[in-house]
């Protein structure tokens, strides 16, 4: 009886101080697996368009690219909605170049982001708002990805698409399941600070939380298999 | 707030296990390695070569236009460079993300040739990105899905090295694009996240059925005891005190007897500071108010916890039963036991165990500081049976016995321990020896464990010591037990005017058989005595020899022994033995001079007592040894 009494006052004195934590990580633990990581990430929020280079629109060779940029790397010929591109650096700037004609088309204006945008979003949603960031980007826009549009849709969620100014790629998207499940995420590894599992609240959370979980299997322990036992 | 617990227990009982590995394998990921379990421990850094677009010859790149019309549709055509040469990579089907299906065609970009990433080639690139010691072992050619990247859709070239960490490099096998690398290092932390992520069908993703539905269940052990914690604080449990505070409490007996004034530290609840004193209640939940059984009583405006309410009825509330478990020292002045006494612990040495029939044995003790113990006839004692191994059919069962143990299947469990209290057989100053009677509780039926208590005592070999506290007097031959609502009665030698009329059955019968041996040979009465005696079978008819002995030698006792199964030889009463008692009734004397003792199974007292009361006996003169408690 004695393992049960000790459990018993383990299990009581521990959760006092625990419980919280541990409503927070099922709380959010729970979030984060019961949606679709896909739909978190927003996948639902774009169509994958499939749109083939139509090469005999193509007027600008490589080489005459090349002429007007000798510097140029990572070169790549897309379309951008139907337009064939040309894309590449010179030094660290992104080109935008149209394959057809030569003009360059970087970095686009916020008339040509809202086409693209509008052209990945999946649904006919209005947009809400439009702004060109050119520093100090949101949590969660990368820095390398500036300067880049961000389009607001007016929906459930609160979707938004970021359109690189510079290469009119869509860079990322962002919808409100994403951003909560970014801070569940902070509060699951019970990090307040900067979003790593490594510190130390939560290495002595999780070693209380073992011996909590460990006291809490023996009366669990007791009162359901042993308790047949006991009766007879 | 009873739903709250039965959630938090079944709860914990359907996620217990996963919750621990969730907690373990979290408190993994807090302390590992983070760069070790990236899995890059041998992995080289590839510089970007600068692709040559100047150059003319045969080292000039093929327009893209013209790479286009000579292959499949393409909606990316993209340079690249592998192994320091430039190629085209053209992207004909596009997943959202990398590791998502893409139909990818690797073309030369000086030559326009479709180029197919082979063995040697993926060699090649491994290699380039691999700075360790070990050699390379093999080349793998994989479909997804891959143990190591669960999450990749598309064909791959594993490429495995012999070192200390059995390094492995993934590539593309369409684009020849790294992967990435994996070790021994990245798996041990694999195997944790796959724990972790509930992820037991390797299908990379933590959203599996299987976690969802726990998840869904942890929500409720997490909430629920949550509520339990909130409610715990609310009734004062979380109190603590830096000073060892003490208070006394005055501790009366059932009877309103007050036994002692004990002094308890104030936060202590009632259960576990009764237990310093020696006194234990009933419990099997070790004081989480979910089993009910530490009942005490204190005063009626005592604060009611809901496990009092849930464990005791409203009428019982009212007259201020509690929960010992569930009230603290500090809100009592004073309390009354009910199913614990404060007689003392005794040390009982077992001196001889028979069968005296098949189930039925007598077992007699001694103390074993030789003292010897004073009682009166009829009391019984309390027996502390440790948590042991236990048997359902007893060792040196005599042969003659053996054909009615034939029905009951081995079974050999574990128990815990538990306390059964036995009625004492004879009457104190007989001998120096506690002589119990005791029948073996066996099964109902298969699977079910047998009387834990009363097999581990009969089990128990000679010499060996089991603690007792007693003997307790609830049930004896009483002074009082007329009516006393009759007046002018001399008050001498009433009850030797009385009949006894004694009615037992099965190994209940200790009790009546020490309060007829006091009567008899102690004191010698010269009271009437009729003794109705019940068993099933003939072989059942315990301690015959010695009742039929005590007829033979006094002329005012009577031994009726009945048996319930007909049996051939059998030439006493067949019947159950309240029946018989019916047929005799009017033969006993006069209603006002009769006592009844009552003792043996449920069924048989409530039937006699019932019995008792439409013949117009009145319930003072009936005193009965309840086994339920």
């Amino acid at each position: 009886m004695k393992l049960v009494k000790i459990s018993r006052k383990l299990h009581k004195w521990l959760m006092l101080f625990l419980g919280l934590q541990f409503v927070i990580w099922s709380v959010t633990g729970a979030y984060m697996v019961i949606f679709d990581i896909d739909y978190i990430h927003g996948d639902s929020l774009v169509t994958n368009h499939q749109t083939s280079i139509d090469h005999k629109t193509i007027g600008i060779s490589l080489e005459d690219v090349i002429k007007k940029y000798p510097d140029a790397q990572n070169i790549s010929l897309a379309v951008l909605i139907d337009m064939p591109v040309y894309r590449f650096n010179v030094k660290n700037q992104n080109i935008l170049l149209s394959a057809k004609n030569a003009e360059l088309l970087s970095p686009i204006n916020e008339l040509m982001a809202v086409k693209l945008a509008k052209h990945h979003y999946s649904s006919d949603d209005d947009i809400l708002e439009v702004a060109l960031i050119s520093q100090n980007p949101p949590f969660e826009l990368s820095k390398r990805h500036l300067p880049a549009y961000r389009i607001n849709f007016d929906a459930l969620g609160s979707p938004s698409l970021y359109i690189s100014a510079s290469s009119g790629k869509l860079v990322t998207k962002r919808h409100e399941f994403w951003r909560l499940f970014d801070w569940m995420f902070r509060f699951h590894v019970a990090d307040y600070e900067d979003g790593e599992p490594e510190n130390l609240l939560l290495f002595w959370f999780a070693v209380f939380g073992i011996l909590a979980c460990l006291s809490g299997l023996v009366l669990t322990y007791f009162r359901v298999i042993k308790k047949q036992v006991e009766v007879s | 707030m009873q739903f709250i617990k039965s959630v938090h227990k079944w709860a914990s009982l359907f996620v217990g296990i996963q919750f621990l590995l969730w907690l373990v394998s979290g408190f993994y990921f807090n302390i590992m390695d983070h760069s070790k379990a990236g899995g890059n421990q041998y992995r080289e850094r590839i510089e970007k070569v600068a692709v040559d677009y100047r150059s003319t010859g045969n080292q000039k790149l093929i327009d893209p236009k013209l790479v286009l019309a000579e292959n499949k549709k393409t909606q990316n055509l993209q340079v690249v460079t592998i192994l320091g040469k430039p190629y085209y990579l053209l992207t004909h089907e596009k997943g959202l993300y990398r590791h998502f299906y893409n139909e990818q065609t690797l073309v030369d970009a000086y030559t326009n040739q479709i180029i197919v990433i082979d063995e040697h080639m993926a060699k090649k690139i491994a290699l380039t990105s691999y700075n360790g010691p070990g050699k390379l072992t093999s080349v793998i050619k994989l479909m997804p899905p891959i143990q190591d990247i669960p999450k990749e859709k598309n064909t791959v070239w594993q490429v495995n090295f012999n070192d200390n960490v059995n390094s492995s490099v993934y590539i593309n096998a369409s684009s020849g694009r790294l992967i990435r690398h994996s070790d021994d290092d990245k798996r041990f932390a694999d195997f944790f996240f796959m724990l972790h992520f509930m992820d037991y069908a390797s299908e990379g993703s933590f959203n599996n059925w299987q976690i969802i539905l726990f998840s869904i269940v942890t929500l409720w052990l997490a909430l629920s005891g949550l509520i339990w914690t909130v409610e715990l604080g609310f009734n004062g449990h979380y109190r603590l005190s830096l000073r060892n505070q003490k208070s006394k409490i005055k501790v009366s007996d059932k009877s309103g007897k007050l036994i002692d004034e004990l002094s308890f530290s104030i936060n202590q609840n009632l259960l576990d500071g009764l237990i310093e004193h020696d006194i234990v209640l009933p419990s099997s939940c070790g004081g989480g108010g979910t089993c009910g059984q530490c009942k005490i009583k204190v005063n009626s405006d005592a604060k009611i916890t809901s496990a009092d309410k849930l464990h005791l009825s409203p009428l019982e509330v009212e007259s201020g039963f509690r929960l010992g478990c569930q009230h603290k020292v500090r809100e009592f002045s004073d309390l009354t036991l009910l199913n614990t006494h404060t007689a003392k612990k005794h040390a009982l040495v077992l001196m001889k165990s028979t069968f005296i029939s098949p189930f039925i044995k007598e077992l007699r003790f001694k103390l074993q500081n030789g003292s010897h113990l004073k009682y009166k006839a009829g009391a019984y004692m309390r027996f502390f049976v440790p948590a042991a191994k236990g048997c359902a059919i007893p060792q040196k069962l005599p042969d003659e016995f053996q054909p009615h143990w034939h029905h009951i299947s081995h079974l050999e469990y574990e128990h815990l321990a538990c306390s059964r209290s036995y009625s004492l057989a004879t009457y104190d100053t007989e001998s120096d020896e506690l002589v119990f009677t005791i029948k073996i509780q066996t099964a109902p039926e298969h699977k079910i464990l047998p009387g834990i208590a009363s097999s581990y005592i009969c089990n128990l070999d000679v010499g060996k010591m089991i603690k007792a506290v007693g003997p307790f007097e609830e049930f004896y031959f009483s002074e009082n037990s007329i009516d006393a609502s009759i007046e002018n009665v001399s008050e001498t030698n009433v009850n030797d005017e009385k009949t006894l009329v004694m009615i037992g059955a099965g190994a209940g019968m200790a009790p009546l058989k020490a309060i007829i041996l006091e009567r008899l040979k102690k004191y010698n009465s010269k009271q009437n005595i009729h003794y109705y005696f019940g068993a099933r079978h003939e072989v059942d008819l315990i301690y015959r020899e010695l009742f039929d002995e005590l007829t033979q030698k006094h002329l005012n006792f009577k031994y009726i022994p009945v048996v319930s199964k007909d049996a051939h030889n059998w030439f006493g009463e067949t019947a159950y033995v309240q029946n018989i008692l019916n047929k005799h009734f009017n033969e006993l004397g006069h209603i006002d001079d009769l006592a009844f003792y009552l003792c043996g199974p449920k069924a048989m007292m409530q039937d006699t007592i019932v019995l008792l009361q439409n013949k117009g006996v009145k319930p003072q003169a009936i005193q009965f040894d309840d086994f339920a408690n």
